[in-house]
């Protein structure tokens, strides 16, 4: 691990405009610089902490903490509403596997597209075709539609394209466990390799593989930095908590309330 | 404001020219996202008429029966319409079908702007997609079609006429303008689009509409002399009757009109881009 900084958060804030009435956003649109038409819902405040190169970092936190904001702050696909964001390399974003695929179009068809989205240039998708045909392993389905795929497939071939784009930084949210077992060993001996030389942000719920691959783990509660250290014992904290209060008074809390 | 990690260079230079009228940025932004543009319009192009039979032979099918109809029906059966002066035999067919060509091209971004990024919400949510390109696979994918049009305009030109005139080279000059005048609209429709699908409802509304309001099925000099100048205003039909004028005609269209529809077309462009540049940030939550 080197002394290099590639992920620096510095106080980051985001908060999502909420329109009452469908037309206000409308309005907003239109009339935004006379007045506001949204409410501020805050999601994430003040998070400041850095990643150096090399580093492996777990992020934890119960559902609707804000753990998927701050990465997709982090991949730049949403801005920060205050605060900086700094990263340098290229990040490939594994979050919620497929969801940006195509259906309509084939495996092979939207690692094309995918590819792209990431920045490589079409000579490079290309080479690396067979290569992202191998590590998906769902044999004649590459070139079928995605329509047709089980969600373990379209978590390979999401898998296997991230895996094949050179990033610098990888952002794996909650991925693993879709695969079987055996595509999941492939995946930890992929990240298990990709850990020596690159920076790995893991957001799961599996709390002894994190503390088995992690550096740091980063908890995170009702949208603010709880704790951030030693996996061990952030990881007990926050087990502790979790078994002593299983409501909490968040979004999810509210929910679970209720049903 | 965060960096954009994969692409630093693009991200900071677009980042300090902030919302001052710079051109050069959203060419440079598409030139560097070429492949991804590139990977996105083949496929939209091959998926069109995927599953049918006849495939591609569609796409040149559609113009070819319409440019027959208006064929038959204005060189024999209806002889009211007047397009110009121009009223020799086929010629009044070749008229109307070169203004569906270029009004079709603008109705369909119309029709497509506002949803363009509901179309690809999964991209956009999912992954870091550079939104500003939908605009130009759009355009681009509209222009491919209005290529064939004009190829199947070209080959009823030769066949009705025996010749085609050398002013139909100059023709690049005229789409290029058109085209950024559309990039601006389709930037400027598909910010809109996002905050509300209202828009989409207001174009089909208002497309029928403004394809009366255009000389396709007339012509300029058909209209009253009072009212030209005002008609001179709506772009659109500027572009028709110089397309018009290059390609059936074989004139050259005034300069003054040529500058003023080509500064208007870069002025749309600009602002375009920076009011979806604006509300880029806001659209990824709202969509």
């Amino acid at each position: 691990m080197s002394s290099e900084i590639v992920i620096e958060c510095t106080k980051v804030g985001k908060a999502f405009q909420l329109y009452v009435r469908r037309e206000d956003r409308l309005w907003q649109v239109a009339f935004g610089f006379l007045r506001r038409f949204y409410r501020e819902h805050w999601v994430l405040h003040d998070i400041s902490f850095s990643v150096r190169k090399g580093e492996c970092l777990g992020i934890i936190g119960r559902n609707g903490a804000g753990k998927t904001t701050l990465l997709q702050v982090l991949c730049g696909i949403t801005k920060p509403t205050h605060g900086t964001v700094r990263v340098k390399g290229r990040v490939a974003p594994i979050l919620a596997l497929g969801a940006g695929f195509d259906p309509e179009l084939s495996g092979a068809e939207n690692v094309l597209i995918g590819g792209a989205i990431l920045g490589l240039k079409r000579r490079q998708i290309d080479a690396r075709l067979n290569l992202i045909r191998e590590f998906a392993d769902i044999g004649e389905y590459f070139n079928q539609p995605i329509k047709l795929y089980s969600s373990g497939m379209i978590a390979r071939l999401a898998f296997a394209i991230c895996a094949h784009v050179d990033a610098d930084i990888l952002v794996i949210d909650e991925a693993i466990s879709v695969g079987d077992q055996a595509f999941q060993a492939k995946c930890e001996a992929f990240i298990q390799n990709f850990a020596k030389r690159g920076t790995l942000l893991i957001v799961s719920h599996a709390l002894e593989y994190l503390e088995q691959v992690c550096d740091r783990v980063l908890w995170i509660e009702a949208g603010y930095v709880r704790e951030c250290g030693v996996p061990s014992s952030v990881l007990e904290n926050y087990s502790r908590e979790m078994t002593l209060t299983p409501v909490h008074d968040g979004e999810a809390g509210k929910i679970r309330r209720m049903a | 404001m965060a960096l954009l990690s994969s692409e630093p260079g693009i991200a900071e230079r677009s980042s300090r020219y902030g919302g001052v009228l710079n051109l050069f940025v959203p060419v440079e932004r598409a030139w560097h996202f070429r492949d991804l543009i590139r990977a996105i319009l083949t496929r939209e192009l091959a998926s069109r008429f995927r599953g049918s039979m006849f495939g591609w032979m569609w796409a040149v099918a559609a113009p070819l029966v319409l440019m027959t109809g208006y064929t038959i029906v204005f060189s024999g059966i209806i002889t009211v319409a007047h397009v110009g002066a121009h009223t020799t035999f086929g010629t009044r067919a070749l008229l109307i079908f070169s203004g569906i060509t270029i009004f079709s091209l603008v109705s369909e971004l119309l029709y497509r702007g506002p949803v363009l990024l509901h179309e690809h919400a999964s991209f956009i949510k999912k992954s870091i997609f550079p939104t500003e390109t939908l605009a130009w696979i759009a355009v681009l994918r509209g222009l491919v079609y209005a290529l064939i049009s004009m190829a199947v305009l070209l080959l009823f030109e030769l066949a009705l006429t025996w010749q085609i005139p050398w002013t139909t080279l100059l023709v690049p000059l005229v789409i290029l303008p058109l085209l950024a005048f559309l990039l601006g609209v389709t930037w400027f429709l598909m910010a809109l689009g996002a905050f509300t699908r209202d828009i989409a409802h207001l174009m089909t509304t208002i497309v029928p509409l403004m394809m009366w309001m255009t000389p396709i099925f007339y012509g300029f000099s058909d209209i009253p002399e009072r009212i030209r100048p005002w008609m001179r205003l709506n772009i659109i039909g500027d572009y028709v009757d110089m397309f018009r004028d290059l390609v059936i005609v074989g004139s050259i269209p005034s300069l003054t009109l040529y500058g003023a529809c080509c500064a208007f077309s870069v002025a749309t462009f600009a602002l375009g881009y920076v009011f979806f540049i604006r509300y880029k940030s806001i659209i990824v939550d709202v969509i």
